[in-house]
């Protein structure tokens, strides 16, 4: 079983280095989201607002730009991908469990969200932001950013498993916009309309944001960081169950 | 429709064989296995199935027959909808991991990881039947050599040409030394040459104590390379035996009138109860006489005809083929037939 996920893992991995079409233009948007925070947004709000803890608004955003850079369909498409050439089911007819095509599809976006978020990151200090949690901070930053894109990719493998078909699973990064703006990502909840906080706190994606803004802005904010944790972790058993019952009862 | 076939001529009944409850499990016995798709597709329409330990069994059928739908069935990719099926002694519904330790796969689509090498590949194959470090390492350049592949071993697979990754995915099959492999349609797309030998490592492993179920749409590859055949036609099995047995039993030569036209019951009727006939099957635009002895059949069919003033077109004879049991138990030929008819060594089709 072990061996089969390490094989697995390692086989995904190497697919990401081999692909690079597959996760650069997964970066355009975060690198985009920087730039344009960097260049206007920061005009309406100085650091001198108190809410950006003494910051450029650069700085309250790398969160955002963090999780849209990890939040991919990646792994979705590449089982959609193997599912139409056949490759899945030289997969099925061998005696591992079918889980460790999962797992090692998972361990893949562990490693793509490590490197994907360091490079935001860096950018990101480029730019200008500083992580008040220090180096220790940053590494739980991008620790933190990939667990999630890990917990996250199990929903396009979900909507590949069902559906079979690579423009649904491609599509189904849709999905992460709505849940990714009814969040506090421009402003904090307070700042928000009733509504807009109303739903914004039922989304466990404001948690996530919240946990890596206060590293960034605030230093360590254990409550916060246990919250951001807690969600990222219920996520990821959650849509990971999820897709260990649809592989394993693909056809059957 | 005569059929005054000899008793001892008949090898085996074209009627499916039943299965028998004693005897040794074999290789694969499935009774009453059926496969209905949704949307109501019956793919499978209640074979049974028995593939003796050792031997090469050939599913042979046209487009559409069911034969990958069976396939995907006894190697526990699909459930069937009623049932059972045993490989290797084993029930497929029961214990699916322990059939899928014993058997080896290579399916019609040709499912390859177009960004691994071929090395690669076949060393994760290794790894997922539980051979790993040196014994992979071993494994796959030992298979890689056997099927030709040595020097594209650690080129990407996408670089391939369509028969190198059919010989890829063969070897990928073998890396644990199955009890059975299962190939579907293993030639198809091939180049004569590549086919050849395809058919080579087929025997070889077979020598080796492998017993090998595998579909074709070929007549000549379930003649030369199965030492029996199961033809399928629309989710039945139509006949089933040696291909010896089932030429056999439909006669010593087949006389084929082509009609140019004329009308098939008054020909029929006007060759009436010729001597040494043994059955006639209309076939589209001519008809199949199987007679005892087919070059001195010729001139009494001629005299007849000519007497019922009935002109027809070319009357040719030969051997009964196993297209023509196909005929018979269908009243079609096998499509595709034509491509496989022709010896490997000439023309056909290329990878
Ligand atoms: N997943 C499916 N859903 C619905 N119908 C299917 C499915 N798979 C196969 N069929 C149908 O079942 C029948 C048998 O198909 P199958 O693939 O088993 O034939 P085959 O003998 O392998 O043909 P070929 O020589 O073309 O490979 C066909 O009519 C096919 O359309
Ligand atoms: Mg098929």
């Amino acid at each position: 079983m072990t061996t089969a996920v390490a094989l697995l893992g390692r086989r995904a991995v190497r697919e990401t280095f081999r692909m690079p079409e597959a996760t650069i233009p997964t970066l355009f948007i975060p690198l985009f989201f920087l730039a344009v925070n960097i260049g206007q947004v920061s005009k309406t709000f100085p650091s001198s607002t108190p809410w950006l803890h003494g910051q450029g608004y650069v700085a309250f955003q790398t969160p955002v730009s963090l999780l849209f850079a990890v939040c991919t369909a990646t792994s979705g498409l590449a089982l959609v991908t193997e599912i139409d050439n056949g490759y899945f089911d030289k997969l099925l007819v061998a005696p591992v469990r079918r889980s460790s095509i999962i797992f090692g599809r998972l361990a893949a976006d562990v490693v793509r969200g490590i490197g994907t978020a360091t490079l935001v990151l860096v950018v990101a200090l480029a730019f200008g932001a500083r992580v008040k949690a220090g180096v220790p901070g940053a590494v739980a930053i991008v620790g933190l950013s990939a667990l999630w894109g890990a917990a996250y990719a199990g929903f396009a493998i979900l909507v590949a498993l069902y559906t079979r078909n690579v423009q649904a699973t491609n599509a189904s990064f849709i999905l992460f916009f709505p849940l990714l703006f009814l969040t506090p990502n421009f402003v904090p909840f307070d700042r928000l309309t009733g509504l807009m906080e109303a739903l914004a706190r039922a989304n466990p994606v404001s948690y996530v944001i919240e946990g890596l803004r206060s590293l960034v802005l605030q230093g360590w904010v254990l409550d916060k960081l246990a919250i951001c944790l807690g969600v990222i972790v219920a996520t990821g058993l959650v849509l990971t169950w999820l897709s260990v019952r649809a592989i394993e009862g693909y056809d059957r | 429709m005569t059929s005054t076939v000899p008793e001892h001529e008949i090898g085996r009944s074209v009627v499916t064989e039943p299965v028998r409850d004693d005897g040794p499990p074999g290789a694969v016995k499935a009774r009453g296995l059926v496969k209905t798709f949704k949307g109501g597709v019956e793919a499978v329409r209640g074979i049974d199935l028995s593939v003796r330990a050792g031997e090469v069994f050939g599913f042979l059928g046209p487009n559409g027959a069911g034969k990958t739908t069976t396939v995907r069935m006894l190697c526990t990719l699909l459930p069937p909808t009623a049932g059972t099926a045993l490989v290797a002694g084993l029930d497929v519904l029961a214990r699916p991991a322990e059939v899928r330790k014993r058997i080896g796969v290579a399916l019609q689509e040709i499912g390859l990881d177009p960004v691994q090498t071929g090395r690669e590949l076949i060393e994760l194959q290794c790894g997922l039947y539980g051979i790993v470090g040196e014994d992979a390492r071993r494994r796959a350049q030992e298979l890689l050599d056997l099927v030709g592949l040595t020097d594209a071993a650690d080129r990407r697979t996408k670089t391939y040409s369509g028969g190198m990754k059919r010989r890829l995915d063969l070897a990928s099959a073998l890396v644990h030394s199955p009890e059975v492999l299962f190939l579907d349609e293993p030639t198809t797309g091939l180049d004569p040459a590549s086919r050849l030998t395809v058919w080579d490592e087929v025997r070889r492993i077979n020598a080796l104590g492998t017993s090998v179920f595998l579909t074709t749409q070929y007549l000549e590859e379930a003649d030369q390379l199965c030492d029996r055949v199961a033809i399928i036609d629309a989710g039945r099995i139509v006949a089933e035996g040696t291909p010896e047995a089932l030429k056999a039993e439909m006669g010593h030569d087949v006389v084929t009138v082509a009609l140019d036209g004329a009308d098939a019951g008054a020909t029929a009727a006007a060759i009436g109860a010729l001597p040494g006939l043994e059955r006639v099957v209309p076939e589209p635009e001519a008809l199949a006489l199987y007679v005892e002895d087919g070059p001195s059949s010729i001139a009494e069919i001629v005299r007849r005809l000519d007497q019922a003033r009935i002109s027809v077109g070319a009357i040719s004879v030969s051997r009964p083929s196993l297209d023509d049991v196909f005929l018979s138990a269908t009243g079609r030929r096998l499509e595709g037939a034509d491509s496989a008819e022709s010896p490997p060594e000439s023309g056909g089709d290329s990878a």
